[in-house]
């Protein structure tokens, strides 16, 4: 029957998901898995996050600098002899604040990312299921923060607070769980409908058990995949908060803030200021992105980043 | 619209008077719907805006008159500059003003706020559309190479050179632009303020480097979505067939394969054009240029309730019309996609 095989009807109005009619869930999460262990993106990136948490969490055990008291005739030492990556301006060692300041980008990155996606994931799904009012409500305030930049939101929100990690933190959630709320909202009223929901709701399977058994597992591909790229989103919205001046104040420090004073400090040829954090940031922020490339191609999610 | 009709006729000679208009009642539903709910949001925008601003603890008065002013003077400065009062009822005022299309005076700049904003507007909107037309061409060719050669070398290596050009945050890419092509080359001025309401080729000059920072910074997802577009409709089984029976590539490539890749870069492009205003603001403070974004962040800092609420309506407008336009533009499309009740 090659007909059959060669593609529903005529040629012409779009293709439907490739992934239409997709198999259980168990299934797909052991090919998936397999799929994403064995791409490039996935193996280097796993690898170099892996690197990155040694550095900025073990490391320092082993390398021990002072980072907290300012001492200021070690300051703008270029890299040789005890510093390999020199001083900044205020005497810290660059290399140890490397780890210092990775810790905090990495930390505000996973908890922004788990956050996020937890609260959004929840939201979206409750108006997707809910639908009409409730969705329409629940939707419009989504919107409602939407229409105001977020720049102009932070740099409101920011006076009600004392900058430290924890509302840092709370700031880059609140800014970025609106457009995970959309992503699983859309993802779940597409599923709603398919059959296998009909199925359980037909044998009489609660709203609860349709949400946690069905309809969460089937979204969780385009959650997981989002979760990746907003750790790598966060990390480089807190190297603009520090950019703006609203990032971590000392001696704390992330890897934004080490780039933007050493961008002060460009014209003066202090080169190991700029580039160490600018290239770990920069790195560090590949490696989330590919596997979130990695993640989206082994579980097929056309993604809608918003 | 002729496209669109023509190609429904080519597919389904019987059905196309039923398809087209179904479409088009659903284009009907879908802006009726929103433009009662666009301002209902915009309301809210307004009130959530003004209390935020105005519960921000600090006073304007004493910080524009500094610190050496007596109370007294303090207080006139507010009373003058309609800073006092119960809350809701200068937000009243605010509303009335608004609506009435005369707007207040911002007291930052002590100047009307329509003008400053509707100015500031324009350059955002020249300074937008600057980087999309860099930005849209190169993103629809990058990706489509890469889709046509998918798993190849060029699409590993497209995607690592887009990945590490994403990955260098927006004030670094611009910090780095103006220091070899203002500083080192002298090619442009280092700031664009001055410069950006002149004739057009100055403002051509100077809103390049910004234009190209915002463009860097959009570039690897927009390529990535042409991407996946493209290369989903070529594995397709339509594009197969389409091969099969002999259709010239360029048939396939505009009828199966362009349309297919451009529903979800079309999506992205207007979530983009509306967030463009807000999302411009980084690299108009950098740049010093005179656009909304950057007014908006001056008012959020100075605390200037009637400059900024203004300002985020305008925002709030654009990106609530963009949204709307790209649904509009998914539904003509993709005759597939359906806004539910209630969905919109």
């Amino acid at each position: 029957m090659p007909a059959v095989e060669l593609g529903p009807g005529a040629p012409g109005p779009p293709a439907g998901r490739p992934d239409a009619d997709r198999p259980g869930p168990r299934w797909t999460g052991r090919l998936a898995f397999a799929a994403f262990t064995r791409s490039w993106q996935a193996q280097a990136g796993l690898a170099v996050v892996v690197i990155l948490v040694l550095f900025c969490f073990l490391s320092p055990l082993f390398y021990r600098t002072n980072q907290v008291t300012v001492q200021l005739n070690l300051k703008d030492l270029p890299p040789g002899g005890s510093h390999p990556l020199g001083t900044d301006d205020t005497g810290y060692d660059v290399l140890g604040r490397l780890m210092v300041a990775g810790q905090s980008s990495l930390e505000l990155g996973f908890a922004v990312a788990i956050a996020t996606t937890v609260f959004g994931t929840a939201y979206g799904a409750i108006a997707g299921i809910a639908g009409g009012i409730v969705d329409a409500v629940m939707m419009r305030i989504v919107d409602t923060l939407l229409a105001i930049p977020w720049l102009v939101l932070l740099l409101i929100l920011v006076n009600y607070l004392t900058p430290n990690l924890w509302t840092i933190i709370l700031l880059l959630s609140i800014l970025s769980w609106l457009g995970v709320a959309r992503l699983v909202r859309g993802e779940v009223i597409s599923l709603r409908t398919r059959d296998f929901v009909l199925a359980a709701r037909t044998m009489g399977s609660t709203s609860a058990r349709i949400v946690f058994r069905h309809l969460i597992p089937n979204a969780l591909g385009v959650i997981v995949v989002s979760a990746t790229f907003s750790i790598a989103d966060a990390i480089l919205a807190l190297s603009t908060l520090s950019f703006l001046g609203l990032g971590l104040p000392p001696p704390h420090a992330d890897w934004g803030t080490m780039l933007t004073n050493g961008l002060n400090d460009l014209f003066n040829g202090y080169w190991w200021l700029v580039y160490p954090p600018a290239v770990i940031l920069i790195v560090t922020i590949i490696a989330f992105s590919l596997i979130g490339d990695a993640l989206r191609d082994s579980l097929d999610v056309r993604l809608r980043r918003h | 619209m002729s496209v669109l009709s023509d190609q429904a006729a080519a597919l389904a000679p019987g059905r196309r008077p039923g398809l087209w208009s179904g479409r088009r009642s659903r284009v009907l539903t879908l802006l009726g719907r929103r433009l009662i709910q666009i301002p209902v949001v915009l309301f809210v925008v307004s009130i959530l805006t003004f209390w935020l601003i105005e519960l921000v603890p600090g006073d304007p008065g004493r910080n524009a008159l500094g610190q050496y002013a007596t109370p007294a003077q303090v207080r006139a400065w507010d009373v003058s500059n309609g800073l006092t009062g119960p809350i809701t009822g200068r937000y009243l005022h605010w509303l009335s003003d608004f609506v009435s299309g005369n707007w207040g005076t911002s007291f930052v700049y002590q100047v009307p706020s329509r003008p400053l904003v509707f100015g500031h507007l324009v350059n955002t909107l020249f300074l937008g559309l600057f980087a999309f037309v860099l930005l849209v061409p190169l993103a629809l060719v990058l990706g489509s190479i890469q889709a046509y050669r998918e798993g190849g070398r060029t699409d590993r290596g497209i995607t690592i050179a887009l990945m590490s050009l994403s990955s260098v945050p927006e004030f670094v890419i611009g910090v780095l632009l103006l220091v070899v092509f203002a500083v080192g080359l002298n090619l442009v001025p280092v700031e664009s303020g001055a410069f950006a309401t002149g004739d057009f080729a100055q403002r051509l000059q100077v809103t390049t480097l910004p234009a190209v920072t915002l463009a860097v910074a959009y570039l690897a997802v927009l390529a990535r979505m042409v991407r996946t577009g493209t290369a989903g409709a070529l594995t397709a089984q339509f594009h197969r067939t389409a091969v099969l029976k002999g259709l010239r590539p360029a048939q396939i490539v505009r009828r199966h394969v362009a349309r297919n890749a451009l529903i979800p870069t079309l999506q992205l492009v207007g979530i983009y054009l509306g967030t463009l205003l807000g999302g411009s603001a980084v690299v108009e403070t950098l740049f010093n240029y005179p656009g909304l974004g950057a007014l908006l962040v001056v008012a959020a800092e100075r605390k200037d309730p009637v400059l900024l609420t203004d300002g985020v309506m305008i925002t709030g407008v654009i990106a609530l019309l963009a949204l709307l336009l790209t649904d509009i533009g998914l539904i003509l499309m993709d005759p597939r996609i359906r806004f539910e009740a209630g969905e919109s």
